[in-house]
Order: structure tokens, then sequence, then C-alpha cells
């Protein structure tokens, strides 16, 4: 059985972002400000305990693969590192914002020539935070389709996944889809395992087989970003300045003065 | 040129209006006054007559009612396969639904079938030069963009409390409810059932503070600090980000966010917490905000009524003493 895993390299959010005097990206980051998407860290992980479970009955491959400039590299040898057996690289030029329509559709073209059994996404990229890539990759390949997995049980033989995924008010919603399928995987679904040591060792060895965009499919203007910018801050809301032990007793006051203490 | 079609889906949920919906007819009215045309509604389900009509009547749109056994749980095919009869017209559209588990996971469905543009979590509607653009966060919020669509259809998801409710509209004309029964037909994906989640949930009813952890907090000995703070209010809770649930630092049943709980508290200090909209659609409401946060970006600021730009672990103890020595 073949899995391809969608890894995204993210701009630490935590850093600080700037914008880019063209307005329409942020500036460009030291390349130690980038890490694997958080979420994605969660597909794959699930990639994993598929392929353990069905250790010495079925083989299962996890191939990953990422869309980006050269610096996304790291990305996908740390996806190795995390376990992937094979890492792929689709080469995009620019390293600006990439519609996740493209990113979607370049996949697509990958995978189709993949034969993949069983394609996984995170729930959705830290950075735009749009939800849509894994569904896209769906749509587009004419797969089935489950966002926002929080358990999955695969029936391999039955060509059959039932998976649960998370709606609002606490409930799941349980589905069955025929494989091949995509599922994009919620946080929490399990808990990603560090690098091990001997995947280390090989991530460091092994070749990423780059693939340039223009090659797989060609790019569909469908939105784009024509302004970033800084949030207003809310009206009334105050920074507390000082000395810590300032901010501590100014605190105290404004919560005292609204009976809080 | 053919009219705008502004088209608003609703999933139907129960025999209530989910209040995202009139939410979603605050939008579409918005973007109407910029780009004319008509405003709609489509409600799918099992049941949806007296739906219907409560949505025509209370929003003053016209309702489409798609009515068939087989859409009593929602199924992203099956409502796409159905949905897409009475959604490929000629003309430019707009096909709006809540930034919801249904709606993220319709929209680009339809969007690829439609051959339309797809932004997701709109929070606003900016207009210029002709051109409508959608407002979204991006980056845990710390940054907003605009996205600009190129596609005559575009589909758009509407973030949770980003509109409000419209008034009411009486004495405007009659609208009209249809309901059709078209045949809908099973696909590669069946839902089956809704599960209730085992997470039980803490009751945060009587808390009057609630103090919340985020990944910030570095590492669960922490939430001591955080327990000892909630302390020196009479009646407190212990609430968290999902990533600090995610990582086995607190229970779920102490989530906060649109897929945890959604609290109202006097006060609500957030301790580590970006602020990603996830979190804050659970939060906002509530009375004063604190939030600490050594990142003076964090998006959590453009919430606090009272922000405190410090390292948690070093601040919470000076707030500690400085509460003791009082
Ligand atoms: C469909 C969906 C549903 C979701 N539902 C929810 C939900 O219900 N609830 C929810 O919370 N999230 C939810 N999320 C996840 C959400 O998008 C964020 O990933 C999550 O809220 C981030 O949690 P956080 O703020 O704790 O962590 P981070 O975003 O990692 O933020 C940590 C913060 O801590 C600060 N920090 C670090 N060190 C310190 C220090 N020493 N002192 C002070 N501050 C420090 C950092 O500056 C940063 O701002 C959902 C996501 C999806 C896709």
């Amino acid at each position: 059985m073949k899995t391809l895993v969608c890894v995204k390299q993210v701009p630490d959010t935590e850093a600080l972002l700037s914008i880019d005097p063209g307005g329409k990206w942020i500036a460009p980051q030291d390349a130690a400000a980038f890490r694997m998407n958080r979420f994605d860290e969660f597909a794959l992980e699930e990639a994993m305990r598929i392929k353990e479970r069905f250790s010495g009955r079925i083989d299962v491959s996890i191939d990953s693969v990422s869309v980006g400039p050269a610096r996304v590299r790291p990305t996908l040898k740390e996806s190795l590192a995390r376990g992937a057996d094979n890492g792929f690289h689709i080469r995009v030029e620019e390293a600006g914002y990439i519609s996740p329509f493209d990113t979607a559709t370049l996949i697509a073209a990958f995978a189709e020539k993949g034969g993949y059994d069983l394609i996984l996404t995170g729930v959705m990229a830290e950075d735009d935070m749009a939800c849509l890539v894994g569904s896209l990759i769906a749509e587009i390949l004419g797969y089935p389709c489950a966002t926002a997995v929080i358990s999955q049980k695969i029936k391999a033989e039955e060509r059959r996944i039932d998976v649960e995924r998370e709606i609002e008010a606490g409930c799941r919603e349980c589905l069955q889809l025929d494989l091949p399928a995509v599922l994009t995987i919620q946080s929490g679904i399990n808990s990603p395992r560090y690098s091990s040591l001997s995947n280390v060792m090989r991530a460091s060895r092994q070749k990423i087989p780059t693939i340039s965009a223009e090659q797989l499919a060609a790019r569909q203007k469908t939105e784009q970003v024509s302004a970033l910018f800084y949030p207003e801050k809310r009206s009334g809301g105050k920074i507390l300045e000082g000395t810590p032990r300032e901010k501590a007793q100014v605190l105290l006051r404004e919560l005292h003065g609204k009976a809080l203490i | 040129m053919k009219e705008m079609r502004i088209t608003v889906i609703v999933g139907q949920t129960g025999t209530t209006v989910p209040p995202v919906t009139p939410e979603a007819v605050s939008f579409a009215r918005e973007l109407e006054t910029h780009t004319g045309g008509f405003v709609q509604a489509i409600v799918l389900g099992n049941d949806v007559v007296g739906f219907a009509h409560h949505l025509a009547e209370t929003t003053g749109v016209d309702v489409t009612g798609i009515e068939s056994t087989r859409l009593a749980l929602y199924n992203g095919e099956v409502y796409r396969d159905t949905l897409i009869k009475f959604l490929e017209t000629d003309g430019p559209a707009v096909i709006c639904l809540p930034h919801m588990a249904f709606g993220f996971d319709l929209a680009p469905r339809l969007a690829v079938a439609l051959h339309a543009s797809c932004v997701t979590a709109a929070e606003a509607i900016r207009f210029s030069n002709g051109r409508v653009g959608f407002v979204r966060s991006m980056f845990n919020g710390k940054l907003k963009a605009e996205v600009t669509t190129l596609r005559e259809k575009v589909v758009v998801t509407l973030m949770p409390g980003a509109w409000s409710r419209p008034a009411r509209r009486p004495g405007s004309r009659k609208q009209s409810v249809r309901i059709v029964k078209p045949d809908v037909f099973p696909s590669a994906s069946q839902t089956v059932g809704i599960r209730e989640s085992d997470k039980d949930m803490l009751n945060f009813d009587d808390a009057d503070v609630i103090v919340a952890a985020g990944r910030g907090i570095g590492n669960p000995l922490n939430i001591r600090l955080l327990k000892d703070l909630a302390a020196i209010f009479s009646k407190s809770g212990i609430g968290a980000s999902r990533a600090v649930c995610d990582l086995g630092w607190l229970s779920y049943r102490h989530q906060i966010g649109i897929t945890g709980q959604t609290v109202s508290p006097r006060l609500y200090i957030a301790c580590g917490i970006s602020g990603a909209m996830q979190h804050l659609a659970g939060m906002k409401e509530s009375r004063t905000i604190v939030a600490i946060n050594n990142d003076p970006h964090a998006a959590i600021f453009q919430v606090a009524d009272y922000g405190i730009v410090e390292n948690l672990e070093t601040f919470i103890p000076i707030l500690l003493s400085e509460f003791k020595r009082q």
C-alpha cells in the first residue's frame, strides 16, 4: 500500500514577521525561522502508525512531498528523519505566497502518477490557515475525502477506511471511504514521535528528487494576496508599560477596580 | 451583463437556525451593496420545510429547500453533487458558507466543481477600484491578508462572529420559498452517523475567572503557576488551548475554542496563547481579557483589555508576590 504525506514548510509564527516592501507577503526570513507545519507532523505520524499496524502483513510505503522553493528541502529531510521512506520536492522558484489551488494542482499531478492508496495532509497550514489543500487534491483527483480526521481505521484488504471527523460541540461525524482517499488530519489524533537516530542518519544521506513545477502542471490563477497588513489594535485595549513589577501592580489595581479580586 | 447571484448555503442541523446563518445573510447583503445582484439561500436536509419558511421570514431572502433522506447527515460528496445542479448558472456568483466543519469541508469541493475561486475564513469585505477583496487572518492572526479572486465564481467561508445578525426586515416584499426533492445518489464515501465525543467537558459555568494555558507555558510543570494564579480568585477554573491538550499537558476537558468549549467568564487570563482564531472563537466574549505573552505581535493582544508582554515564567511569580504584599 502506498501512502503520500504532504508536508508544508511554514515560518515559525512566533518569529518576528515583517511585511516585505511589495506589501503582499512577508519579508524573506532566515532559514532557521522555518519549520514543518505542526498539523502535518500529525499526518506523518498517522502514516507511520498505519505502516506499523500492517507490519509483516502488508507492505506500506510512506512518501512525503513538499511544494516550495529550495529552502523547503530541510523540511523534507525532517520528514525522512521522522520516518518517511522517500521525500519529493516539487520546486517552484518564487519564495512568496503560493495559493492552495496551485499547491493542490501540483501535488495532484504528482500523486496521480504515483498511484497512492492514501494521501494525508494536515487539516490546516499555520501560515495561510486556509484548510484547503487536502480537499482540493481530492477533488482534482476525484477521490473521496474526509477533513479534520481525529481517528481512522484502515481496512486495507477491503480497500476501505473508516474515519471520525471532528465537528463542533464535541461531536464526531463517522464516515466510510473507499480507497484511494484523502484525509486531512486534525491535531491530537496521535502524539508525533521525535526522529530516531537511525532515521536521522538515513535522512542525511538520502537523495531527495526534485521535480520542477513547470513539468508537472500549469499554474492556475484563482486567487491572490493583494495586500498583507498588520491587524488594527483593539480600541480600548491597553498594553501595560514599565517593569514587570509595575505591570503587576497596575494589573492588580485594575482588577481590584473591576471588583475581580 | 449577468446579475451577481449571492447564495448562502445552510446545512440543516436541527430545527433552529444556526447563529451563523443570519451572519452569512448579513455578509451577503453587505456584498450586494457593492456588487448588486440578488441574495438567496439554499437549505439542505431531511426535513427542511419549516426551517426554510422560518429562514425566509427572519432574513427576508428567497429560500430554496432541498430535501432528501440522503441529506439528513452531512456528506461532502453527496452535498456537492446535489448542490452543483443549483449553482451551475451562467454569470458571476458568490457562494457563502460558515467556516465550520461543514463549511470548510464543502467549500473546496464546490469550488473545484464550479471552476470557482475559493477563499476561506473571511472576516471582512474590502471594496476598492471596482474589486471585491476578502480580509482573512494568516500566521495565527499576527497578520491579515486581503485576498482578491480571479474567477467569475467565488466560494467563500465566513468566520463565525465576523458579521452581525441582520435586523429583521418586516414589510419587505414577500419572500418565496421553494422546496425541491431531487434524486440524491450515494458516493464513494458515506456518513454513517454522529457520535458524541467521549471527552467530558469541565463545567465552567460557575467560574468567574478562567486562567488558560497555551503552548507558551513551555512545559507541563508550569501548570502549577497557573493554578496558583487561579487560586487568588474565589471561583476560578483552568482552561487550555488545543495545543496544550494535544501535547497531553492538560486533558481535553479543559480545551477552549471552536472544537472545545465556548466560555464568557468575567475575567479570562490567557497565558502563552497566540490567539489563533479557533481559540478566540471560544473566549472573545469574556468580559475582561488579560493576555500574558512574550511576543508583542501575538494576535491575542488584539482582543486583550490588558496586554502584558512578558515571559510568563517570571511574570506570574512577580504577580503572585505583589498580590500577597497587598
Ligand atoms: C479545525 C480546527 C479547530 C481548532 N480548534 C481549536 C480550539 O478549539 N481551541 C484552540 O485553542 N485551538 C484550536 N485549533 C488550533 C489553533 O489553530 C492553534 O493551533 C492553537 O490555538 C494554538 O495554541 P497556542 O496558542 O497554545 O500555541 P501557539 O500558537 O504555539 O502559541 C504559543 C504562544 O506562547 C507564547 N509564548 C512562548 N513562550 C512564552 C513565554 N515563556 N511566556 C509567555 N508567552 C510565551 C508565544 O509567543 C506564542 O504566542 C484548531 C485548529 C483547527 C484547524
